[in-house]
């Protein structure tokens, strides 16, 4: 990955991740489920490192808190919960919040800079303009070095984990500050779909307190030679081995679900192309009406040049040619912002169908090896 | 005697004339006269002081020609200095307004000018009545000269910078828009002003004097006759004010200058009626009766000519006794015909024979007088409240025009029979035409009475040999031998129409195969767009009633498919003309809007609209219920819609939080569906059977039934949509208890639906049992993945056609851009080859046609 092009533009290149960021980030994206919870990381940079040591969740994204700022003059409002913790991290509310919550922290003698944030997300749906909104919002700054992680529940659910670190692309960022998305621009720019994130590569660390711990953790690995296979599964549970060891291998990942989950993918999957054709109605729509439009325009102009070389003939004064300007009024070409987001998610899902493939293939070789002992020994 | 001439003066005429009369008349006239001038005095003087003002401001020709008028009057003042006639009174105050009229130009006082305008307008009328409809030379001359200084003002107020004041600036727009409207009525005579004013304005005097002799002929008339004309001392009196006396022998004149008045401006209609009955009254012979009933009808249809009026019940009964007695008249005189195109009798004087060898030809058309007759009923009973008394009563004229259809079909037979005429084929269509759409939509029982109560008024000694009297008693052979008869005869939307009349007929008395085969015969659907509207309406109604007949006959799919058309769109009004539809968005112009009004059904002829969608709405839920449990999540099972405005309503309602108890028709069959699409069949039936409109329908009892039949069935077929997942097996019998239905046709129904594969089962007929099969239906995931395949290629699809409007419809599009930077080009530059792979492997295995779709493949 440190090979790829983009990443070596960016002043970031791999993210550390401290174990207790990632186990409060699972904890809290969790609890929040299905809503997206969202949350403020903190940490610091080293060089083209950047290393996220703390974190902590914005009040507006925690249902708990959400009595707290209902509209007193209309208590049973509710806005949309997901909209509204998907709108948190660039909340004004939230910012000083934040402020002064690094502020305590840095009392406490934490890391005390804003490094980005992070949001939790279902089966990877979490490409769309809140999202890339957010981001624009912490990369704003000239000098800034943050990140958005993005934790994915139900996949992480399936028994392996899924953080991801992404950042805006250069390219995007400056289009999105002249909110320019025509096709033109987007042309000239070379701005494709697959531009719009900059993946980082995350290695996760854990303090030194924490490696000790579990290299002392009383594990004795089974001493008999051989294995004898259990009778059942509910065998297989009752083995104290087993069931009391935190770190034997647990039967639970070998689950493949394949179903469940590209049904989940595929329903995700067609919402998208949906998505896709209404974006696509609009576009058409719209260039029908130019081209209705510019029929229009150059009718009046071959009307008003004739005019004018018939005055030309008369001696009188001639009309301006560029009235068409005030009289015609050419309709406003949609963003093309919300379709390479269609796009990027499909991208993301079709990957995300593509690693689970791997996953699930990996596991039924797994499978397949131990129930055929004779091919292996 | 006095008090005819009181109430009459102002229409009075020429002076010369009241040299004639006795001097008894001529003092009330003064006395009227005298009354008149008292009232008209302020103005009078106001006149007065203008015009003499006037007289020594005058230059021109016009003042010139001006002179000459008063000269000519001057000359019939002479005649009589005693009394100055109303006439003359009002010519000058005339006068007087256009000398006004010119002195307020000469000081561009617009707004006096529009003032005097106004009151020379008001006077016009009388004055135009005293010269025969003619509006006096003074007055073209007058709006002649001013439309020219009018546009002429106006021009040059555009151009001067200088502001008119205000007042005068009003009133010259207001003169000149009314000039513009009223000019436009005088246009020949204008023109004929503007071409020489000299000559135009000469013509006066000889015209004035014309009318004089006429005047005393029939002044001479009345003097000999006077006495046998008025038995009680009272003389009528004409138009023109004069006495008028009416024998045998001037009939015909009459009629000739009523005729020749027909058509014209402030034709006193009610007048020429009065007259005409009188004349009626007078006449002896056969052929002067007719000619008089002839005009005196076609006046009586004058009457109302206007599109928003219609025709006061009492004038149309009077039509319709005239056309009756004119049929009865023409009935009992062979020798006398009434047809088309036939010559007019030019001599008034002189009275043709009746009763040789030839016939007595009279132009006219009896037919036409019936059509007119059924057409003003109609307007009449478009416009009244069908829930008043009033519209009963009037509905109730329908008989007397009934006969007078049947003897007008019947004479117009006779006159096609006689070689020697040549009457058209048309006419008797036309009237049979005419029966047959009284008679269509009418139960037969409505149809027998009428038929007899018809054939009753109709003289013994005739008969039709299109419909004989012994083919009334049955009404059924009545409609069809009317409608083969038109079918044979008569062409284009004639046929149409008699096929459609017959069709409705047919269903309306419950034989929906034969008005289903005859409709779908007639191959009606595929023209029906090249038909007038008012066809187009009958088709519409005729099948609406074909569905209504299915309906009652328990075809429910047949009865869905048939309204679908008309009660999906949500226009049933508009498409069958009962009502006109409020539409938020409609760009209707006034114009579209009246010719709708126009096209209105009457009450009495209305399909009742909530019966017809309670009936849509009860077969589309029949329908659409096991549908929908069949097509489960399926996503593409959805699009499988049978009434769009039926799924419209389920949503909406199944939207809604809170659902009462079900007030109106729609609710009941909405809850109804909810309860069939839970498998609660009773519930589902209470709720269709409680709805009160089945009442309107003949024999509800049995309609209920045959629902709460259809009810149980589709019941049974949801159910086993809906549960059949979670079942093994079913035990038939079981099914017979819950749906209350005989086992035999549980198993019928079980068969059915396992053949037509809707359902993965067998039937065990030995445990009387059905055997589920498990696993043949598609996974979610399967059939997720197919519409996933559906949709990508779709996409690909519309990417395709983009490619293609960008390259102008290039058919190998890759080659001509290979280099652009867009995804799908790059994918092209890798795809070239590999699509010409795949072309010489014989195109691919149809996954996807087209460039961009192998360029996919390749890569």
């Amino acid at each position: 990955m440190a090979t790829d092009p983009k990443i070596a533009d960016s002043p970031i290149r791999e993210i550390q991740v401290e174990a207790l960021v990632v186990m409060r980030i699972i904890k809290h994206s969790t609890t929040s489920f299905p809503t997206p919870a969202t949350g403020c990381l903190v940490g610091m940079d080293i060089g083209s490192q950047l290393q996220i040591t703390n974190s902590f969740p914005f009040p507006a994204s925690n249902p708990e808190n959400q009595q707290t700022n209902s509209n007193p003059a209309d208590p049973y409002h509710q806005s949309d919960q997901a909209a509204l913790s998907l709108a948190a991290p660039r909340a004004k509310s939230s910012a000083t919040y934040a402020g002064e919550m690094i502020k305590y922290l840095r009392e406490v003698n934490v890391d005390a800079q804003g490094v980005g944030w992070y949001m939790s997300c279902s089966m990877g749906n979490f490409v769309s303009q809140a999202f890339v909104e957010n981001q624009a919002f912490y990369q704003r700054g000239s000098e800034e070095k943050t990140v958005a992680l993005v934790f994915d529940v139900s996949r992480s659910s399936q028994g392996s984990l899924n953080l991801k670190a992404y950042r805006l692309s250069p390219n995007f960022m400056a289009a999105l500050k002249d909110n320019k998305f025509s096709t033109e621009s987007i042309q000239k720019s070379k701005l494709r779909y697959q531009d719009i994130f900059i993946e980082l590569p995350i290695t996760i660390h854990n303090s030194h307190l924490l490696t000790s711990f579990l290299h002392q953790m009383p594990a004795a690995p089974p001493q008999k030679s051989a294995l004898d296979f259990p009778a059942s599964l509910a065998e297989l549970h009752h083995d104290p081995n087993i069931a009391t060891n935190p770190l034997a291998p647990n039967l639970e990942s070998l689950d493949l679900s394949i179903d469940p989950f590209l049904e989940k993918t595929t329903d995700l999957m067609l919402e998208s192309i949906e998505q896709h054709t209404t974006e696509q109605n609009n576009a058409s729509y719209y260039q029908r009406s130019l081209a209705r439009e510019q029929t229009k325009i150059k009718q009046w102009q071959e009307k008003r040049k004739a005019e004018n070389v018939l005055r030309g003939q008369q001696k009188q004064p001639l009309l301006p040619e560029d009235e068409w300007q005030k009289l015609f009024k050419l309709p406003v070409e949609p963003s093309r912002l919300e379709l390479m987001l269609v796009g990027r998610q499909v991208e993301q899902y079709a990957r995300q169908v593509d690693g689970f493939n791997a996953v699930v293939s990996g596991k039924m070789f797994g499978v397949r090896g131990n129930l055929l002992p004779g091919e292996i020994a | 005697m006095s008090r005819f001439f009181h109430g009459d003066s102002s229409s009075e005429s020429s002076s010369d004339e009241e040299e004639l009369y006795s001097g008894n008349e001529a003092e009330p006239k003064a006395e009227a006269e005298s009354s008149e001038e008292s009232s008209d005095e302020d103005d009078d003087d106001d006149d007065s002081d203008s015009s003499d003002e006037d007289g020594a401001k005058g230059t021109g020709a016009s003042r010139f020609l001006r002179d000459d008028s008063d000269e000519s009057e001057e000359e019939d003042e002479d005649k009589v200095t005693v009394v100055k006639s109303a006439k003359d009174k009002r010519f000058d105050e005339l006068e007087g307004i256009i000398r006004l009229i010119e002195n307020a130009e000469k000081i561009s006082d617009w707004g006096a000018i529009n003032d005097h305008y106004d009151r020379m307008n008001r006077q016009l009328p009388t004055l135009q009545r005293d010269l025969d409809g003619k509006a006096p030379k003074m007055y073209i001359k007058t709006i002649a000269e001013l439309e020219t200084q009018v546009t002429e003002a106006f021009e040059k107020q555009k151009v001067t910078p200088k502001k008119m004041n205000p007042i005068a600036a009003k009133g010259l727009t207001a003169l000149r828009q009314k000039i513009k409207k009223i000019n436009r009525e005088y246009t020949a005579d204008l023109e004929a002003y503007r071409k020489d004013p000299e000559e135009f304005m000469k013509e006066e005097i000889v015209e004035d004097t014309a009318p004089a002799p006429k005047k005393t002929k029939s002044k001479l008339l009345q003097a000999e006759q006077a006495l046998d004309a008025n038995d009680d001392g009272f003389t009528m009196v004409g138009a023109g004010g004069k006495a008028m006396i009416y024998t045998p022998e001037s009939i015909l004149k009459h009629l000739r200058s009523i005729v020749e008045s027909r058509g014209r401006k402030n034709t006193d209609r009610l007048e020429q009626i009065k007259i005409m009955e009188r004349l009626l009254d007078v006449s002896v012979t056969d052929y002067q009766r007719v000619r008089v009933l002839i005009t005196l009808i076609a006046t009586r249809f004058d009457l109302t000519s206007g599109t928003g009026s219609q025709m006061s019940q009492e004038q149309w009964k009077l039509a319709q006794e005239g056309i009756a007695q004119l049929l009865g008249i023409l009935e009992q005189e062979p020798g006398i015909v009434v047809i088309e195109g036939a010559e007019e009798w030019e001599d008034d004087e002189k009275q043709p024979v009746v009763g040789q060898d030839d016939l007595v030809k009279v132009p006219g058309s009896v037919v036409s007088f019936v059509e007119r007759l059924d057409d003003e009923l109609t307007r009449v009973l478009q416009s009244i409240d069908p829930h008043t008394a009033e519209y009963v009563e009037r509905l109730q004229d329908e008989g007397s025009l009934y006969i007078d259809l049947v003897r007008a079909q019947l004479y117009a037979e006779n006159l096609k029979g006689n070689a020697k005429l040549e009457a058209s084929q048309e006419n008797i269509n036309r009237v049979v035409m005419r029966r047959l759409e009284h008679l269509y939509f009418k139960p037969s029982t409505v149809v027998n009475t009428l038929e007899e109560n018809t054939w009753k008024a109709v003289p013994e000694n005739l008969d039709s040999k299109v419909s004989p009297r012994s083919v009334g008693h049955d009404v059924q052979d009545l409609v069809q031998v009317l409608a083969v008869y038109l079918f044979n005869n008569a062409e284009g939307i004639l046929r149409g129409r008699a096929m459609l009349c017959q069709i409705y007929f047919l269903a309306l008395h419950d034989q929906y195969y034969k008005a289903r085969d005859m409709m779908l015969m007639s191959h009606l659907q595929d023209t029906i767009s090249t038909f007038d509207v008012n066809t187009q309406v009958l088709f519409n109604r005729t099948l609406t009633q074909v569905g209504l007949c299915a309906f009652r006959a328990g075809l429910v799919y047949e009865c869905q498919t048939a309204l679908q058309d008309i009660c999906g769109s949500q226009r049933q009004k508009e498409l069958l003309a009962q009502g006109l539809q409020i539409q938020r968005y409609s760009q209707i112009t006034p114009e579209q809007e009246r010719l709708e009004r126009q096209r209105q059904l009457p009450f009495h002829m209305h399909i009742n609209l909530e019966l017809l969608e309670c009936v849509y709405l009860t077969c589309s839920m029949l329908l659409e219920i096991p549908t929908l449990a069949q097509a489960g999540s399926s996503p593409d099972l959805k699009k499988r819609v049978i009434s769009k405005s039926y799924r419209r309503m389920l949503e909406y309602h199944e939207r809604q939080i809170f659902t009462g108890p079900p007030e109106n028709t729609r609710d009941h069959v909405m809850q109804a569906s909810k309860a069939l699409a839970a498998g609660e069949w009773k519930k589902a039936a209470d709720f269709i059977t409680y709805i009160k409109i089945w009442d309107l329908l003949p024999k509800a009892a049995e309609i209920k039934a045959m629902l709460e039949q259809q009810i149980q069935e589709e019941g049974l077929r949801t159910y086993l949509f809906t549960y059949a997942p979670f079942y093994d097996t079913l035990a038939v019998s079981n099914l017979a208890d819950m749906f209350d239905l005989k086992e035999q046709k549980v198993t019928a129904l079980v068969s059915k639906m396992i053949h037509h594969e809707e359902l993965a089962a067998a039937l065990d007929q030995v445990n009387g049992a059905i055997i589920f099969r498990k696993g043949v239906e598609l996974s979610r995931l399967q059939s997720l993945a197919l519409t996933m395949a559906d949709k990508a290629q779709n996409l690909i699809e519309s990417n395709e056609r983009v490619l293609e409007q960008r390259t102008q419809g290039t058919s190998n599009a890759f080659e001509r851009q290979p280099q652009r930077g867009r995804g799908g080009g790059r994918g092209g530059r890798g795809g070239r080859g590999g699509a010409g792979q795949f072309r010489g492997r014989g195109g691919g295995s149809g996954f996807t046609g087209g460039a961009l779709g192998s360029a996919i493949r390749a890569q």
